[in-house]
């Protein structure tokens, strides 16, 4: 399987006046088409800010990101914009879907930042809420919507432009166990199906349906590494 | 269709779902522009309303005013000033050439007149036949004044459309006898409807008798407080109006450096100086307008600042879903834009319904024209972009992880 995800010392630290805090230090480890990772850690150990480096969300003050073979280290903002578009999805914790919006147009939100028209948008977003078994609720609003169905509503959105990375922070910490129990059944089926998932949680239980768990602790990995357990 | 199309797509659909949002952040920029609208249309309407009282009451007529000061409109009160008589406009008839008519005028306050069981008090004029021509005024019945009533002093009276629809409301007025101050008078003829001069006098609540029955009966006095000249021709208005004044500085005996005691009244004069007041009205009512629609701006600036920072979570995820910083940009700059022409269609809607209204309701005049419109479209995508970049630029420069980790509002 080839690297998704190759980052080598990567490096980030935050200013607040005059203090200076660096999160992460030294992190290197490669994620391949098809891993299912979890990334874990205490309280500000740096476990979001890796996933907000890792989606371009955010860039490093140092290292290297390589991304599907591309280094895109010091990539401009269209150039990153771009690739969060077509080759990443995001899951977060609060859902993060547009309020009044039915669940519909939430799931086409991506296609607005396409370079080009997607002709069968709808069709496809409504391809991408029955794999996620919401079709039928397709016209809902979030407010409607149960926050385990928020939740897969919000897959559904990170699906539609068929990513090869899905990044999931805390996708069940708002979620009751049997909704949070299902949210990991379909990232499990999405890795299966040949995605990368990288997942951040601080629940073992969680990180424990991921092939690989790494640990953050002190600004680097503390166990799991670069190395893959279950290739 | 276009990514720019796409998102200016979004951006309505977005202000769509956001109703109350977006029309809060209109009321600023609608109540600016009607402000405007309704400052150009009643603007408008008064400075035509003056252009055509000054077209109506004649651009042709000199007129000699009894004192030195300048008398644009006439005075608001009778003053007495003897320095005015019969004989200046004699002799500016005889002495002047391109003079075609003439007529010396005396007018008075507080004449109370009489039918049977109804009076009204008026204001009086003596004039001579040429008058009604000069002045381009008529009658809807009856006849004006003749030179035999002017050589007989005659005790008749023509009567102003308010006064004969007050003395006479049935009708029937010709013929009859009314008191003038007391003495019986014929009434002979009655005036056409005319409405305000540009200086605001009620041309139908007057009466007018021969000049002799005036000076000799009513008023009993020689002095004028006019002397109205048609000029044979308008082009050599400004040089007759100056050999009028040197007439009537000799005859005066004003020596050099002293102030003449009468004014000479051009055309011109009425037209700039109503023009003046028209354009001191509207750069006041500009004035207010343009701090109105600042106001208004700044109003939905804050809204639209406000709206950034309420709205840090969406551009977090439009962010993460692909979107550029030029995307979100755009749409906060579309979302202003629209907002804005959105108020300044209600307001130029409000701002020149209010202006009509108060024209119908008889308090102001408006007139319609494609400017209140072209303003307020000019308005609207000046506060839009002025207010719109702002706030698209600090939304564009969101840092999109700090966004992404905002919990919903």
């Amino acid at each position: 399987m080839p690297d998704v995800i190759a980052v080598e010392h990567l490096a980030k630290s935050y200013r607040k006046g005059a203090i200076i805090t660096e999160v992460l230090k030294d992190v290197s480890f490669t994620v391949h088409a098809g891993e299912f990772v979890a990334i874990m850690g205490a309280s500000g150990s740096g476990k979001s800010t890796l996933l907000n480096l890792l989606g371009f969300l955010d860039r490093p003050d140092r290292g290297t990101y390589r991304f599907e073979g591309a280094d895109l280290t010091g990539a401009d903002d269209a150039t990153l914009s771009t690739v969060r578009n077509q080759r990443i999805g995001f899951v977060f914790q609060q859902f993060h879907l547009l309020e009044r919006t039915s669940a519909l147009d939430n799931v086409m939100l991506p296609l607005l930042y396409a370079e080009a028209d997607v002709a069968d948008g709808a069709a496809r977003a409504r391809r991408a809420l029955a794999l996620v078994g919401l079709e039928p609720r397709a016209d809902h609003e979030p407010g409607e919507l149960s926050g385990g169905e928020q939740q897969r509503v919000a897959i559904a959105r990170a699906l539609i432009n068929d990513p090869v990375l899905i990044l999931a922070d805390e996708p069940t910490g708002s979620l009751d166990a049997k909704s949070g129990a299902g949210v990991l059944e379909l990232l499990r089926s999405l890795a299966d199906s040949g995605r990368a998932i990288i997942l951040v949680t601080h629940d073992r239980v969680v990180a424990e349906r991921a092939d690989r768990i790494l640990v953050i602790a002190d600004g680097r990995i503390a166990s799991g590494g670069p190395v893959s357990t279950k290739p | 269709m276009s990514r720019s199309n796409r998102i200016t797509r979004d951006a309505i659909a977005s202000l769509r779902a956001n109703r109350s949002r977006t029309i809060l952040m209109m009321l600023g920029p609608a109540a600016g522009v009607a402000l405007l609208a309704a400052t150009i249309v009643s603007t408008q309407g008064t400075r035509n309303q003056v252009m055509s009282l000054i077209a109506k009451h004649g651009l042709d007529m000199l007129m000699v005013r009894a004192g030195g000061e300048v008398q644009v409109f006439a005075p608001r009160a009778d003053r007495g000033l003897s320095v005015l008589f019969e004989e200046d406009a004699l002799a500016i008839e005889r002495e002047i050439p391109g003079v075609q008519m003439m007529s010396p005028v005396q007018n008075q306050r507080g004449i109370e007149v009489v039918a049977r069981d109804r009076s009204v008090v008026t204001r009086a004029f003596g004039v001579n036949a040429d008058w009604v021509t000069i002045r381009r005024w008529s009658m809807v019945e009856g006849e004006f004044v003749s030179d035999d009533d002017i050589a007989g002093a005659s005790r008749v009276v023509m009567l102003g459309a308010k006064v004969a629809r007050e003395l006479f409301p049935d009708g029937g007025a010709i013929g009859q006898t009314v008191r003038v101050n007391n003495d019986p008078y014929v009434v002979k003829g009655l005036f056409i409807e005319m409405g305000a001069s540009a200086g605001g006098d009620d041309w139908d609540d007057r009466i007018v008798v021969p000049f002799t029955t005036s000076s000799r009966r009513l008023l009993n006095r020689p002095s004028l407080e006019q002397i109205v000249i048609r000029v044979a021709n308008a082009s050599r208005m400004a040089e007759t109006a100056e050999r009028v004044r040197a007439l009537l500085r000799v005859r005066h005996q004003i020596g050099p450096g002293e102030a003449d005691d009468f004014f000479v009244r051009e055309p011109e004069d009425v037209e700039s100086a109503a023009t003046e007041t028209s354009s001191t009205l509207w750069a006041l009512l500009l004035a207010v307008s343009l701090i109105g629609l600042a106001g208004g701006g700044f109003a939905t600036a804050n809204l639209m600042m406000a709206g950034v920072s309420q709205r840090t979570q969406e551009i977090g995820i439009r962010r993460a879903t692909g979107a550029r910083e030029a995307d979100i940009n755009r749409q906060f700059l579309t979302e202003s834009l629209l907002v804005s022409l959105g108020g300044g269609v209600i307001g130029v809607a409000a701002g020149v319904a209010a202006a009509l209204g108060l024209a119908a309701l008889g308090l102001a005049r408006a007139q319609l024209t494609w400017v209140p419109f072209v303003a307020a479209l000019a308005a609207s995508v000046v506060i839009g972009v002025a207010v719109g970049i702002r706030a698209a630029r600090s939304a564009a420069r969101l840092d999109p992880a700090a966004a992404v980790r905002v919990r919903s509002a």
